[in-house]
């Protein structure tokens, strides 16, 4: 019964990787035949400032991304739980509507909005402030695709810290009440403490899906200003993409290299959140 | 605990704010569909269109590219949401209730792609369909992506929490395994089946990266695909690429429209916390 499955993930999944691995120690060559060359790619890769500059876009991009979600999520979550069932289940959905169109309907729709006579703009100058050239800008650039990618994530993010907040005992709450404690102190001792798993989970899903974000770049800016918005995936994307030689065995061991990158990246955060308190199931 | 009046008003503005902030992208994407050309972005800057013409959405609607871009995507979606349910609830069955030997080995070696970074394995994906020869066909959008290890957990769990005292009385009554996954076990996964299911189409749907990849032949071209191209093919047409891309977008919205009982009730059918 697992056969399918199993037979699947090896053909499409074990395969390639192993497959990259072992191809990143070649100079693939289609027409010649590749040649063995051990580490050196892992060298070029290492020592080409587009690759180390594409990392830090990454990390920005997540930096914008992650903790901006979650603390909307907590809101909007926070806020749902007191409204009433029917009024619940519309903002629910709503919240989860942009979670649904495609990164590439979102890409197209914000690119439109960016443009210099759209809407942003508008909403700008009715503010008196001037039109801001939002994807041409190397410093506007990021933060301008960092907004589509809050919009289409903070659905999911919502709706699990919904969950994790309705787990919480009201009787908790109520106590708190009694001795005095005001939504803040609530709040800070009560909600978060018991969010812990939630907000582990979200924290490291969300920063390995923003670090690995490709679609908003790609069909926005194409890289950006001056690379200012190629992402990791976007940068192997390009360089696989490229006609030039030996482009492919580059983009392998880049793409291994942000592997390692991001497992110990994750792996970090975990340590980090989960430092104190042992884990409740 | 009735709630104080301007508690229920101060819920309802709020409620009305963060709606129509978080729905605006979208209205604006329908209403720009209705400009004209020259409306669409001049200065002075104009929120509605002079005239509601239908013209960008009839014109994008009966662009044969378009046309067969979604259909296309269709078919192929409503396949790989049906087999993709089959092949990873078998597994998740099986390894929810049966034991076999080296279980555990083979479940991690199920589970571990859920880790592994999409970029890792784009490239020599590309070549392993490459030279298999899937270039261009639906097959290279399908199968690749059936196996889904996130799509297996969550069903695996769904199925742990099942009662066994049916499956035991189905036993003892001679049914065999496969009998009791598809009468019993399958009739009663709807729920995690629709939240699975709308989650493999979306992600169908919706998918670019590879498509771009492996798709070069125009009649096969995904919608997605499409839409991004748009810019580079046909140049700045601002309304028609709203509209269309609010035609694209509209299948999935309305099915989340549809199921979202079940969508927000996901995260508790799973049992997971």
């Amino acid at each position: 019964m697992i056969a399918p499955m199993v037979i699947l993930l090896g053909i499409f999944v074990f395969w390639p990787l192993g497959n990259s691995v072992y191809l990143s120690l070649f100079k693939i060559n289609f027409y010649q035949g590749s040649q063995f060359v051990g580490l050196q790619f892992y060298q070029y890769v290492l020592t080409e400032p587009r690759f180390w500059k594409s990392l830090w876009v990454g990390l920005y991009y997540a930096i914008l991304t992650v903790p901006a979600g979650l603390i909307i999520a907590l809101l909007l979550a926070s806020f749902i739980k007191t409204l009433s069932k029917t009024a619940a289940a519309f903002m629910k959905t709503t919240v989860y509507v942009p979670a649904v169109v495609s990164t590439v309907v979102a890409s197209v729709l914000f690119t439109f909005m960016y443009q210099d006579q759209g809407v942003v703009n508008w909403f700008l100058s009715l503010l008196n402030s001037g039109p801001i050239a939002w994807l041409n800008d190397p410093e506007t650039a990021l933060p301008a695709i960092a907004v589509p990618g809050l919009w289409l994530g903070f659905g999911i993010t919502t709706l699990i810290m919904l969950a994790g907040l309705l787990d919480i005992p009201d009787s908790y709450y109520e106590s708190a009440d009694l001795d005095g404690a005001g939504y803040f102190k609530q709040t800070w001792y009560i909600t978060i403490p018991l969010l812990k798993n939630v907000f582990l989970y979200l924290i490291v899903t969300g920063f390995s899906l923003s670090f690995q974000m490709i679609d908003l770049p790609l069909v926005m800016t194409k890289g950006g200003p001056v690379d200012a918005t190629t992402t990791p995936n976007l940068y192997m994307f390009q360089t696989f993409t490229d006609m030039t030689p030996y482009a492919t065995s580059f983009s392998l061991t880049a793409a291994l290299l942000l592997f390692v990158v991001l497992g110990l990246i994750s792996l970090g955060i975990f340590r980090l959140v989960n430092s104190d308190k042992a884990v409740d199931a | 605990m009735k709630k104080s009046i301007p508690t229920r008003i101060v819920s309802a503005v709020l409620m009305v704010l963060i709606s129509v902030s978080v729905l605006f992208p979208l209205a604006w994407m329908a209403i720009s569909g209705f400009k004209g050309k020259t409306e669409v972005l001049r200065t002075p800057f104009q929120f509605f269109p002079d005239m509601w013409n239908f013209d960008n959405y009839i014109q994008i609607a009966a662009d044969p590219e378009f046309s067969r871009a979604m259909i296309i995507t269709f078919v192929g979606a409503v396949i790989f949401t049906a087999f993709s349910l089959a092949i990873n609830s078998a597994a998740a069955y099986a390894f929810a209730r049966l034991d076999f030997a080296g279980k555990r080995f083979w479940f991690a070696v199920c589970i571990t792609p859920m880790f592994i970074p999409m970029m890792a394995i784009l490239l020599t994906s590309f070549m392993v369909v490459s030279q298999l020869g899937m270039l261009n066909t639906m097959a290279v959008l399908i199968i690749p992506g059936l196996a889904s290890a996130a799509q297996m957990f969550f069903l695996r769990q769904f199925y742990l929490n099942f009662p066994v005292a049916i499956e035991e009385a189905a036993l003892i009554d001679g049914a065999s395994r496969w009998q009791i996954f598809t009468r019993i076990f399958l009739p009663q996964s709807v729920a995690p089946f629709v939240v699975m299911g709308l989650t493999a189409y979306m992600a169908y749907w919706n998918a670019y990266v590879w498509p771009i990849l492996t798709i070069t032949d125009p009649s096969l071209t995904q919608i997605m695909q499409f839409l991004g191209n748009f810019r580079s093919d046909r140049g700045n047409d601002w309304g028609l690429l709203m509209a269309g891309s609010m035609l694209a977008a509209i299948p999935t919205i309305v099915l989340v429209l549809i199921f979202q009982r079940f969508i927000v009730n996901g995260v508790r059918i799973s049992g997971i916390k």
